[in-house]
């Protein structure tokens, strides 16, 4: 198989939830991590970079929610999840949820409050990456990816 | 006389003898044939062990995930389906028809594997 070929990497067989989900991760660690350079030395375009970042990472994890959910209603048939695949998808929306809380909240800044941040958009941030963390953790750890040997 | 009756007894004993070892060996062999037999298959590190089992028909398969996160056992032709697998749980089968049974976990379909039956 061509690693070019576009129709097959569409139809491929695996999973695509587990392909989707590099990307509101690292759009996500990115956004953060350039409003906290943003903050700390005033630059706007670092801001501008944050928000763009966050509002892609926001809308990246429509997918992933949405493939998530399927591969628990059609590989498992919606089973009731227990133990690491439930803690997998708990962690899962709840890290969806902060991310598109800290998209909005820059979105709002920007159209009503004249692109002023709050100050307690920053643990919240935080909060979010450490969940986004712990979330693919357990991803990679249920895919197999983090196997210890 | 005497040695012609002592000759037709002894035949006689012989015959029943050898006729009730026979019929020992036959319920012997058909009671080991009856007998299910159950075998295990070992999940672990992201593989069945042995990928391939064979088996004689009227067996059960019994799967033991040894692994540290969950997985499934799920026939290829729809034949048998597990429920998720959390670490320590089975799952059995019995397979009472001869033919072969290719199976993967549908939370990694790359581990696959197979039972034959015969």
């Amino acid at each position: 198989m061509h690693p070019f070929d576009l129709k097959a990497a569409l139809l491929a067989k695996h999973a695509q939830h587990v392909v989707l989900i590099h990307f509101p991760i690292a759009l996500f660690i990115a956004g953060v991590a350039f409003d906290f350079l943003a903050q700390w030395t005033k630059q706007r375009v670092l801001a501008a970079a944050a928000y763009c970042n966050l509002l892609a990472a926001a809308v990246a994890t429509v997918p992933v929610v949405i493939t998530g959910i399927l591969a628990w209603q059609w590989q498992l048939e919606g089973q009731r999840l227990k133990g690491v695949l439930l803690m997998h998808l708990v962690l899962g929306c709840a890290s969806s949820l902060l991310i598109w809380i800290v998209a909005v909240v820059h979105l709002r800044a920007l159209r009503k409050l004249g692109g002023v941040l709050p100050g307690f958009r920053l643990p919240i941030e935080a909060l979010g990456v450490a969940l986004v963390t712990l979330t693919g953790h357990l991803g990679g750890f249920l895919s197999g990816v983090n196997l210890s040997n | 006389m005497r040695r012609s009756v002592s000759i037709a007894v002894l035949t006689v004993a012989l015959a029943t003898g050898v006729g009730t070892i026979t019929v020992d060996q036959k319920n012997i062999l058909a009671s080991a044939q009856q007998k299910p037999e159950t075998t295990e298959v070992k999940i672990d590190n992201f593989s069945f062990g042995p990928a391939t089992l064979t088996a004689p028909v009227g067996t059960t398969i019994t799967w033991s995930n040894r692994d540290d996160i969950p997985h499934t056992v799920v026939s290829t032709d729809g034949v048998f389906k597990s429920k998720v697998l959390d670490t320590d749980e089975k799952f059995s089968f019995t397979f009472s028809k001869s033919g072969t049974y290719p199976y993967f976990c549908s939370i990694h379909p790359k581990m696959t594997g197979k039972i034959i039956v015969q």
